[in-house]
């Protein structure tokens, strides 16, 4: 026993150290900073004026707002187009998903730069379609009522395919003797997805979900780019305002704070995400005990 | 699913979904070939009668501002370049192979295995203050280490969690008879059971190479001028020329872009099944 | 030099225990065989052999040398897996060259040894092919050429014949037992199989539920198990079990069943007893002369020899015949067991009373 441990602890090494480096020590230096002010006094300054800034609360709501926009639209679409690729059976599959993935492989700094002039309402061609269609013009990333859902889009178009690529792997998954099973035992095809395709690809819908949270939550990139928290506060979410308020005013101390506030958030959200839907044994961590 | 569409229907409705996904990407590469009179235009230009490559290697003259051309981007490129690859290799090869093997095989510690898992959800933007004095008091602001040191956050925990699956699929009876030939624990790690995993090693290290190539949070902190001077990666250097150039270089500016999201396309397309098998493995897998 | 003992070892998983005070000597160049059904602990046996597990309490011995703490790799040990564990990203020269190359042999010297080894394994002309390009048969040579090419002291074997075909797994059985008596190396052998035991070992130690109920050699296993358990366990189809009570009538002993009382004149025995008969299958004759009732339930013709299912009362045995003449089912018959062949066995104790 006492070998094995040995042998671990050798391997886990390098990860441990920087674990404690460049995530134990940050974390101190985080509380550190949140509780003192510039002169080095302990103080709740930066926790009480956290109740009060509008600013914050904006961008709480907006953050609640981007995320469940593109939450919705992210997996309903993801969804859809994976199990529409699944229903395919032709030979152009790895075409089509080639072409479905490519957001994903994009950084989001292009993509705000894509979408700038897709939503640009002079020459921009979203705006002519849609007068094509007779519905006036938006003004997109001028409108602060039609930035965020821009945003939404944009976010929506780019991790899509994320949901996709799970859910449709998962799709894959399933015996195919499950479905002849079933058509012998007489069901139609709304019955065979709602009692057989649904249960098998609970895993991966759980997993999906997880991850295209997380992932949402995680935004910065499209948001500094495309609408840099703009019209006004339209478009502050959490982690944009924390770099405004940490490396545009340099106010550290309070840039501190707002970073426990949001690794509390992403923290409580994981949990309960993981309690809630019970995604662990989905996601390898039950595997370890073999 | 096997609802009984007609093999039509699907087939429209996977080329509407292709022409949504592709649409993007299609405006911006021909807004970059495009010549500045079209791009200007409305109703706006689908088919570009002109094709003009200036926008990559001219610098444009565009209602009297002088623009950024793509062909610019590369001292930022070659930051970029590096930064990936030292901040993946060392992660992945160094740092997270051997943590995951140890997590599947010494230490079969659930509780560590919820920590990577924690590690891989936190934001970036909840380290960017104390990372950046972090840097400041190690004095190496603006150089690759401090964003290797730093993309290494994100990526290390990922290929670890990644590979825990790869390396639990290996049959026990394979490490024994290398155990029983002789060899070490470190031997068998490196000779034996790293390189039975490749696919997944692979796959690893193309994810995290696109994610470090794409950071924009930590870089945008960290440095501030480009090669050689500095560390500044594209993603910062695409960004300053959106904000700056925003209402004009469209042409410089889409074709950056283009520029830009190449590399990582390329990347993708042909690690595509890598990709697949990486991002879902151990999701789907369980 | 290389001997196996096993000095009352133990072995507990949490509180399950595998193995419960094994004590075992295995001598030099035998081909020892471990003969149990699943979960006797076996394979556990064997793996502690080996150093793949750590024993709870006892001693392992190997060569005269205690072996408890050291790895696999000082134990001078060579093993073959039942699923071969070959090493799937190497070619088979690879495969066989890596244990020579942890041992720092020089590239010459690794091409003789491993000529030698292919030579006499027949797998010269496979020596550049990957594992997933070969057959089972030749991967479990090269399975073999590993483990011998470093002249261990002990070759330990998992099962290492039952992913073959039926046929394959007769000849590797042939190959496997001159191979051994060529290279003269002590082995242990772990199987499930009896006809397998039976075939190969030199020795055989049976084991049920984590203690060894008996160790001889084939014959002595076959002929004179001296617990129920082997009695039953050794020998296709198993020995038939009659269970019913010694008694002594005068001075002569007598046994009695539900259905049946035999006459035991000619034997002696200690104390009136619950006991179990045992008696096989080709030790039952049939004859129409004289002897116990029985009628044929079922007759398998096998060929050379017919085995029947027959009823003596209520009582179920299986007699295996080789006369000339046709039976049926439904047919009368009178049985007669050989009288030298039969074995008692205490009820309660489960051991043998008559030797």
């Amino acid at each position: 026993m006492n070998r094995t441990l040995k042998v671990g602890l050798v391997f886990v090494l390098p990860i441990l150290v920087y674990f404690l480096i460049f995530f134990i020590y940050p974390i101190i230096s985080l509380f550190q900073n949140a509780f003192t002010n510039n002169a080095g006094t302990f103080t709740l300054a930066n926790f009480q004026f956290m109740l009060r800034d509008r600013v914050l609360q904006i961008s709480l709501t907006n953050t609640a707002y981007y995320y469940i926009g593109s939450l919705l639209i992210e997996y309903s679409l993801g969804f859809i187009v994976a199990v529409i690729l699944y229903n395919y059976t032709g030979k152009l599959t790895t075409v089509f998903r080639t072409i479905i993935i490519l957001p994903l492989m994009v950084s989001p700094v292009v993509i705000g730069l894509m979408w700038l002039l897709l939503f640009n309402q002079t020459y921009g061609p979203i705006d002519y379609f849609l007068k094509l269609l007779g519905l006036p013009a938006i003004n997109w990333l001028g409108n602060p009522g039609w930035a965020m859902p821009a945003l939404i889009i944009a976010n929506g178009w780019e991790y899509s395919p994320f949901v996709f690529l799970i859910i449709y792997a998962g799709l894959q998954m399933v015996p195919p003797q499950l479905y002849e099973a079933a058509s012998i035992d007489g069901l139609n095809r709304f019955q065979t997805f709602r009692y057989i395709t649904l249960p098998s690809i609970r895993g991966p819908m759980i997993i999906a979900f997880l991850l295209n949270s997380i992932g949402i939550l995680k935004g910065f990139d499209l948001v500094y780019v495309l609408t840099n928290g703009g019209p006004g506060y339209a478009t502050y979410i959490l982690s944009f305002y924390e770099y405004v308020v940490g490396f545009t005013y340099f106010q550290t101390h309070y840039a501190a704070a707002l970073a426990i506030l949001y690794l509390v958030i992403v923290g409580v959200f994981v949990f309960a995400m993981l309690k809630l839907t019970g995604a662990e044994k989905y996601l390898g961590v039950e595997r370890i005990k073999e | 699913m096997k609802i009984k569409l007609t093999t039509v229907v699907v087939l429209i409705l996977l080329v509407l979904a292709s022409l949504v996904y592709i649409f993007p990407i299609y405006w911006t590469l021909v807004t970059a070939l495009k010549t500045s009179l079209e791009i200007f235009t409305y109703p706006p230009i689908f088919f570009p009668t002109k094709i003009d490559l200036g926008n990559f290697y001219q610098p444009g003259n565009v209602f009297g501002a002088v623009s950024q051309t793509a062909i610019g981007s590369v001292p930022w490129m070659i930051n970029s370049t590096i930064v990936a690859i030292f901040a993946t290799l060392i992660s992945t090869f160094l740092i997270a192979a051997p943590a995951s093997y140890a997590l599947v095989r010494y230490i079969k510690s659930v509780w560590l295995a919820r920590l990577i898992l924690f590690m891989t959800m936190i934001p970036e933007a909840v380290f960017m203050v104390p990372f950046f004095l972090i840097v400041i008091k190690l004095n190496i602001l603006n150089t690759w280490w401090a964003l290797i040191i730093t993309y290494i956050s994100f990526t290390a925990p990922f290929a670890t969690w990644l590979l825990m699956g790869f390396f639990n699929d290996i049959p026990k009876s394979v490490e024994e008879a290398a155990q029983i030939d002789g060899l070490s624990p470190y031997q068998i790690f490196y000779r034996i059971s790293l390189p039975l995993i490749m696919p997944g090693v692979v796959a690893a290290i193309i994810l995290n190479f696109i994610s470090c190539w794409n950071e924009l949070l930590y870089a945008l902190i960290l440095t501030y001028s480009p090669f050689p001077s500095g560390a500044q990666t594209v993603p910062v250097f695409l960004t300053s020329f959106i904000i700056v150039e925003k209402s004009f270089a469209w042409g410089g500016l889409a074709a950056a872009g283009v520029f830009t999201m190449l590399p990582t396309i390329i990347l993708g397309i042909i690690a595509q099944k890598y990709l697949a098998r990486g991002l879902t493995l151990g999701a789907v897998k369980g | 030099m290389s001997e196996v003992v096993l000095e009352n070892v133990t072995k507990k998983f949490g509180k399950l225990t595998v193995l419960d005070g094994v004590n075992l000597k295995i001598n030099a160049r035998e081909f020892f065989v471990l003969l149990g059904p699943s979960g006797s602990g076996k394979t556990t046996l064997l793996r502690l052999i080996a150093g793949l597990e750590e024993i709870t309490s006892g001693s392992i011995y190997i060569g005269g040398k205690k072996v408890n703490d050291l790895p696999p790799k000082e134990r001078n040990i060579a093993m073959v897996f039942q699923n071969y564990a070959l090493y799937p990203h190497m070619t088979v020269y690879d495969n066989i060259a890596l244990p020579l190359k942890i041992k720092n042999y020089g590239e010459e010297k690794i091409k003789e040894k491993i000529k030698t080894i292919a030579e006499t394994l027949h797998i010269e002309d496979i020596l550049q092919k990957k594992p997933s390009q070969i057959s089972g048969g030749q991967q479990q040579r090269v399975a073999l050429a590993r483990a011998l090419v470093r002249d261990p002291a002990v070759f330990l074997l998992d099962e290492p014949l039952s992913n073959l075909d039926a046929k394959l797994r007769v000849e590797a059985r042939a190959f496997l037992k001159s191979l051994q008596k060529e290279v003269g190396i002590t082995t242990v052998f772990v199987t499930h199989d009896q006809s397998e035991a039976m075939a190969l070992a030199t020795t055989i130690a049976v084991l049920n539920k984590g203690v060894i109920k008996q160790v001889g050699d084939p014959y002595e296993l076959y002929t004179k198990p001296m617990d129920i358990f082997t009695a039953g366990f050794i020998g296709s189809p198993a020995m038939n079990m009659i269970p019913g009570k010694l008694i002594k009538e005068g001075s002569s002993w007598k046994f009695l069943s539900d259905d049946f009382s035999l006459d035991l004149s000619g034997m002696k025995f200690d104390n009136e007893t619950e006991t179990i008969l045992g008696i096989r299958p080709e030790h039952i004759v049939i004859a129409n002369d004289q002897g116990l009732n029985a009628k044929i339930k079922n007759v398998e013709p096998m060929g050379a020899v017919t085995y029947l299912e027959i009823k003596v009362g209520n009582t179920e045995l299986t007699a295996q015949y080789t006369g000339l003449v046709k039976l049926e089912a439904g047919m009368d018959v009178k049985i007669r067991f050989v009288e030298d062949k039969m074995l008692f066995y205490d009820k309660k104790t489960e051991k043998l009373i008559n030797y």
